[in-house]
């Protein structure tokens, strides 16, 4: 009771200081020791409240306080102490207030972070940074209020959606939206800086730790997002195209181009324009996303709460956001490079740009896929799914040139380079073919575009291993991403090619066997936790060789809401990834058994673990 | 003209493939391909509901009439719409959808190669 009226009052503080943020900026913006003493303070109080705010949301979680109607809606007295915690954000208010929290802590870092740069600059960051928070916090306020009461007060809750109760989707939620939310800050530093027309390397520098913040954590949130969608959703895949996945996706090949390109400003002061675009559309790309999970037009696994009325609010907002932008780019951009220069055709410029070029069309394949069902459906009332199959057409051809030139690129010079050590890069390149078509020789499926696709893999892999060797720790983020992405890339493929799979209805005690498994369906035992019951079925799985493996998937029934689901059981080592679900078959005494084998699972993983690791190198990188 | 000729070959090594899959792998690949209409964004092959598990059958069946895997899709398409099917074909109303991303590669070809490299 007292948490909700202290959240909600916060809440309100927070919104008056960000208007008066806006007043205090605008009367002093050319007093530069306005910063120190009120700005920073001010910004530092909104934090400060959206921080109790968000507190009182989590208190009132923890003490199961069912007189607010998002803990009612999301939580039940039962639920382990976690599944309370994590349930804050596990729904649309919690989420967005989390949003809030994320943008108001970024600008306030950004502020006390940021040196050597204009004091304008930063208070102008800083204004179109509270644009968005004032937007937010209207939003929250007036279409999802997080603490709305409920009279008379309800006994109990109604559950948290069981799928959610799960430790890796617990801190999903937070480690993407500090990607998500952090491209914010890229957005309004860009805005401010094309105003004041310092756009240049100093910036550049600057602003590329922030990039790399947002797509370390971007990197990281689908990561998790991922491996929690590979165990909890029960059909062993870990990326399904799925709307909500790919609206992920996006604001990452967006910032991911932004990186690459940020690398030509800080050298050359060149390729301006472009570095405000991709920065504006990072940032609108999760406001998209943010749009279409919430309105629920989307047809997804991961929609948990949606409402119209929501929907076009942030669809307005995002318009007048853009619309924004683009006067700002229009009126205050002059394109100063309209100096005559020009790449020449074999450099490291030449290389970045193909990256930009092939980043933009895998962005182009995704958003296309993505809205376009949702356009066709609105213009013609007609109904099509795009699924996997076409962004695989669409996109793995066009991955052979790209892993080629991303092997390729990062060794040359600027300006004008020549090929250096043509023989080394002919040689690997002649392994790399043998090498996949001795692993495929005996595959008789797609043989052809696959040996040539683990063969670009395979170069890039052997060419940035070869790097990293050779050019001992020089340009070691780069080479460590680039070397993590050929080692996902053969992960992806191999686990694609050499998966193999038993589906079965089994009883208990029966067998099943073929020439390679051998299942048996041992027992089954009950267990009882505080969130759910769980039905335990025991199974021995051996091969020829004598290797035995215990694996026990469950079916849970979750109390509150009462939902039933399977969690699969999966063993993990090193070179394979051993997975089975059960499932009941109604009106039958059997289970419906399904188990894979899938290789190089746990590399997936690794890799793309390493791929961040990279950008974190870069960013605690000093200059040198 | 490199580039070029690798998506040609690529292209038509998609016509050349599947002549000799297994009977499970087709009706695996053709469930992959179906949606399962009453799950949220599953594959009827990745769904163990009973609307999933009884167009799996459907599927074996039209196999074993000896239907090859387009006209498995064809019957389908009648029975539930296009919303079924993962792997939208190309007709009037998905020439934008399939078409728009390669112009865009294409046009984004030609600013590059028209505004910054320079032959020498």
């Amino acid at each position: 009771m007292i948490y909700s009226l202290v959240g909600y009052y916060s809440l309100i503080i927070g919104l008056i200081i960000g208007l008066f943020l806006f007043y205090f900026s605008y009367k002093n913006f050319n007093n530069s020791n306005i910063l120190n003493t009120k700005i920073l303070s001010f910004s530092f109080l909104q934090l400060f409240f959206v921080v109790i705010s968000f507190l009182c949301l989590i208190f009132s979680f923890i003490v199961s306080d069912f007189s607010n109607e998002t803990v009612f809606n999301n939580s039940h007295t039962t639920k382990p102490l976690f599944y309370k915690i994590s349930g804050t954000w596990g729904n649309h208010e919690g989420s967005l207030l989390l949003w809030l929290l994320v943008l108001t802590l970024f600008i306030f870092l950004f502020l006390v972070r940021t040196k050597n740069q204009p004091v304008k600059y930063k208070i102008l960051t800083l204004v179109f940074q509270q644009i968005i928070i004032v937007g937010f916090f209207l939003f929250l306020i007036l279409t999802s209020n997080p603490f709305n009461y409920i009279f008379p007060i309800p006994t109990e809750g109604l559950g948290l959606n069981p799928i959610l109760q799960d430790p890796a989707l617990a801190i999903h939620p937070p480690i993407l939206y500090l990607g998500y939310v952090g491209s914010s800050i890229i957005f309004s530093s860009v805005l401010a800086a094309t105003s004041l027309k310092i756009i240049s390397t100093n910036w550049a520098i600057h602003i590329k730790k922030w990039i790399l913040i947002s797509w370390i954590f971007l990197t990281l949130g689908i990561l998790i997002g991922s491996i929690w969608a590979y165990y909890e959703l029960g059909w062993g895949g870990f990326w399904f195209w799925d709307p909500v996945e790919n609206v992920s996706l996006m604001p990452w090949l967006a910032l991911t181009t932004l990186l690459h390109c940020i690398l030509v400003l800080e050298k050359k002061s060149i390729l301006t324009s472009w570095v405000i675009i991709l920065s504006i559309a990072t940032f609108t790309l999760s406001m998209c996303g943010t749009f279409l999970v919430r309105s629920g037009i989307l047809n997804s696994v991961h929609t948990f709460a949606n409402d119209p009325e929501r929907g076009l609010f942030i669809l307005v907002f995002l318009f007048i956001l853009i619309f924004l932008s683009i006067l700002i780019f229009f009126f205050f951009h002059k394109d100063n490079d309209k100096k005559s220069f020009s790449f020449f055709w074999l450099s490291k410029e030449t290389s970045i740009l193909i990256n930009n070029w092939f980043m933009m069309y895998f962005l182009s394949v995704v958003l296309i896929g993505t809205v376009y069902p949702i356009f066709l459906d609105v213009i013609t009332s007609q109904k099509i799914s795009v699924g996997p199959p076409f962004y695989h057409k669409l996109i793995i051809p066009f991955l052979i040139p790209f892993l080629l030139v991303m092997a390729i690129g990062p060794n040359l010079k600027w300006i004008k380079s020549q090929l250096e050590d043509k023989i080394y890069l002919i040689s690997f390149l002649i392994i790399s073919i043998l090498l996949a078509f001795l692993v495929l020789k005996n595959f008789n499926q797609n043989i052809l575009i696959n040996t040539i696709l683990i063969s670009s893999a395979l170069y890039l892999f052997f060419i940035t291993l070869r790097d990293f060797f050779v050019n001992k720790y020089k340009n070691i983020s780069q080479n460590i991403a680039h070397f993590g992405f050929s080692l996902l890339i053969l992960s992806i493929l191999f686990n694609n090619l050499f998966a193999s799979e038993i589906i079965t209805n089994l009883k208990v005690g029966e067998i099943f066997e073929n020439s390679k498994t051998k299942i048996v369906f041992e027992s089954v035992d009950q267990k009882k936790e505080q969130n759910y019951n769980a039905i335990i079925a025991n199974f021995s799985i051996s091969n020829p060789n004598g290797e035995e493996d215990r694996l026990s998937p469950e079916l849970r029934i979750y109390n509150q809401p009462v939902i039933a689901t399977s969690e699969a059981d999966i063993k993990t080592t090193l070179m394979s990834d051993k997975f089975i679900v059960i499932n009941l078959v109604q009106n039958q005494d059997f289970f419906n058994v399904r188990y894979q084998v899938k290789p190089f699972m746990l590399w997936i993983w690794l890799s793309v673990i390493l791929i961040s690791f990279g950008g974190i190198i870069s960013f605690i990188k000093k200059r040198s | 003209m490199k580039f070029l000729r690798f998506f040609l070959i690529f292209i038509l090594s998609f016509y050349f493939s599947n002549a000799n899959a297994e009977e499970n792998d087709k009706r695996n690949k053709i469930t992959k391909n179906l949606r399962c209409l009453i799950c949220q964004g599953q594959s009827v092959y990745d769904s163990d509901s009973e609307f999933a598990n009884s167009l799996k059958i459907v599927v074996d069946k039209k196999l074993e009439e000896g239907l090859s895997e387009d006209q498995i899709y064809e019957y389908f398409k009648i029975k539930y719409g296009e919303w079924i099917l993962y792997d939208p074909s190309l007709n009037k109303n998905t020439y934008i959808l399939w078409l728009l991303p390669i112009l865009i590669f294409l046009i984004g070809g030609a600013i590059i190669y028209k505004s910054f490299i320079v032959k020498k």
